[in-house]
């Protein structure tokens, strides 16, 4: 665990020298929630009104925090990554090192999104300030707990991207594969809560990915109630577990595919 | 002249051909980015179909006109990246020292720079539009229209890009400013205008010409404006323009890397 540890610090201290990157694609963030603002005040032509059991302010929340999650994840290059490891041979020189490929990607990938996440939360929350006029009213342990369902979900979706990007040990190029998932996250788990989609797909909804790493931790922060919040890091700790063994199994089939010509 | 502009036509397409013919070496992977592409761009339907239960109208749109504003928005997008997609790398090719390459062509250097790769998955966003055409159930005449404003919006974009581009003779760390400025417009593209406000509507129509892509090519195809139509080629050529001048401005400015570097 000491060696993760490691990783992940060095990821972060290196991070912290390319800070005027991140707030440049903040902008690009940014621009994502004034376009949705935007959307959304349109749509609702009373703030009060209620959506779907959502008034505006809540919808506008929403959507910040899941944009917090999805956008400073960084997906694409976690999955370029992996999918250019695997085709060029790089990840051969992982396989000689003494820690496991699947644990070297995850510290190094959360280490070198730490700052970035810290610093979308920040200007995230001070744009919902700006645009709403306050806050949801939170307690210090409710806040407690967002963040550390926020964390799980971006582990789970570090370990998700990861399963997308090991595909390429089986086919040349997973990162069509990312285009979709990137998209299926986008539409169904950050624009809108689950209660938008109808009736009969919302159970499927509640069970997949996006429950876990959209829906709960936005939900728990635009609604926050203890008894949710405990099912909600229940079932991250469920989908984690379940990830990371679905990560290994295919890491431990595909490197038996793999064949590096010298280099 | 002509023939000047004969034989830079000729090459650009050459450049274009082979770029392809590269990209189609592996035929799996190649299939796969179109299929993925158009499927990536289908997803959003959803998302329209989730907004429209809500109410009938957004921003002044109709769901087919937004479909129209998707098909615009992916057909100006991939005729862009398909044809140009160095221009949007082009801040990273000038602070590299990569542009040595092309200034010894006897050729221009910009077209040259911006044509000599191609994006296959800007295929998928091409046939995208035009599989929205079909949906958005378009006359004869607005198919014509809808294929001239994908190649006047696909130009604009990237006289767009390369002038964003073109900051990096003038300023380091340009690329970042490039990607956002490109981002942007991509971000605002598939949005009926009539949701934005004051100061942006302005931006959208000047600065940041998704107006002139976008929003004004629609109006055209629901009610032809002949004024407006030809308003659209006038403000191509200037941002054309515009793109040359600023990069034969910083040209003027670049020093080799002396980086060794062949085209094959």
């Amino acid at each position: 665990m000491k060696k993760y540890v490691f990783i992940f610090k060095s990821e972060f201290m290196s991070s912290l020298q390319y800070i005027l990157n991140v707030i440049f694609g903040f902008i690009g963030y940014a621009v994502i929630l004034f376009v949705f603002f935007q959307l959304w005040e349109y749509l609702y032509s009373d703030p009060n009104e209620l959506i779907n059991g959502y008034t505006m302010s809540e919808m506008v929340w929403y959507v910040i925090i899941t944009e917090i999650l999805w956008s400073s994840l960084g997906g694409r290059k976690l999955c370029t990554k992996i999918c250019n490891d695997i085709k060029s041979g790089n990840i051969a020189y992982n396989i000689c090192k003494p820690y496991s490929y699947i644990g070297y990607v995850v510290s190094s990938h959360l280490g070198s999104i730490a700052v970035k996440t810290a610093i979308y939360f920040l200007l995230g929350m001070i744009m919902g300030f700006f645009f709403l006029g306050g806050f949801p009213k939170l307690s210090l342990i409710s806040i407690l707990l967002i963040a550390f369902s926020s964390i799980l979900s971006l582990g789970i979706s570090t370990l998700l991207i990861l399963i997308i990007g090991l595909f390429s040990f089986f086919i040349e190029d997973a990162q069509p594969f990312y285009w979709l998932y990137s998209k299926f996250i986008l539409i169904v788990g950050t624009l809108f809560p689950i209660e938008f989609f109808p009736k009969i797909v919302r159970p499927i909804l509640n069970y997949s990915p996006i429950f876990a790493i959209c829906y709960g931790p936005a939900k728990l922060f635009v609604h926050f109630d203890m008894l949710y919040a405990l099912q909600v890091i229940g079932i991250q700790f469920i989908y984690l577990v379940v990830v990371y063994f679905i990560c290994t199994l295919l890491y431990k089939k595909g490197v038996k595919k793999l064949n590096v010509n010298g280099g | 002249m002509l023939t000047v502009v004969k034989n830079q036509v000729k090459v650009t397409l050459l450049n274009i051909k082979y770029a392809l013919m590269r990209e189609m070496l592996n035929k799996t992977t190649f299939i796969t980015n179109i299929v993925f592409m158009i499927l990536n761009n289908a997803c959003f339907i959803v998302q329209w179909i989730i907004l429209y239960s809500i109410k009938d109208n957004v921003g002044g749109y109709t769901f087919k006109e937004v479909m129209l504003l998707w098909g615009i928005a992916a057909g100006t997008y991939g005729v862009s990246h398909f044809f140009f997609e160095k221009a949007y790398t082009l801040a990273d090719t000038i602070t590299e020292g990569k542009l040595d390459v092309f200034l010894v062509q006897p050729k221009n250097v910009l077209l040259s720079a911006i044509t000599s790769d191609v994006k296959t998955s800007a295929l998928g966003d091409i046939l995208y539009g035009f599989f929205m055409c079909f949906i958005a159930t378009l006359t004869g005449i607005q198919f014509f229209l809808f294929f001239f404003f994908c190649i006047t919006g696909g130009i604009i974009l990237t006289s767009f890009a390369v002038i964003l581009g073109s900051l990096s003779f003038w300023i380091q760390k340009a690329d970042m400013i490039a990607d956002t400025g490109n981002g942007l417009m991509t971000n605002f593209a598939t949005y009926p205008d009539g949701i934005f406000k004051g100061v942006v509507k302005v931006l959208l129509f000047t600065i940041v010409p998704v107006g002139f892509i976008n929003y004004i090519p629609i109006k055209i195809l629901v009610s032809f404006q002949l004024d407006v139509f030809l308003l659209i080629i006038v403000i191509m050529f200037f941002v054309v323009f515009l793109a040359f001048f600023i990069f034969n401005r910083g040209l003027k400015r670049y020093s080799s890397s002396n980086l060794m570097n062949a085209r094959i």
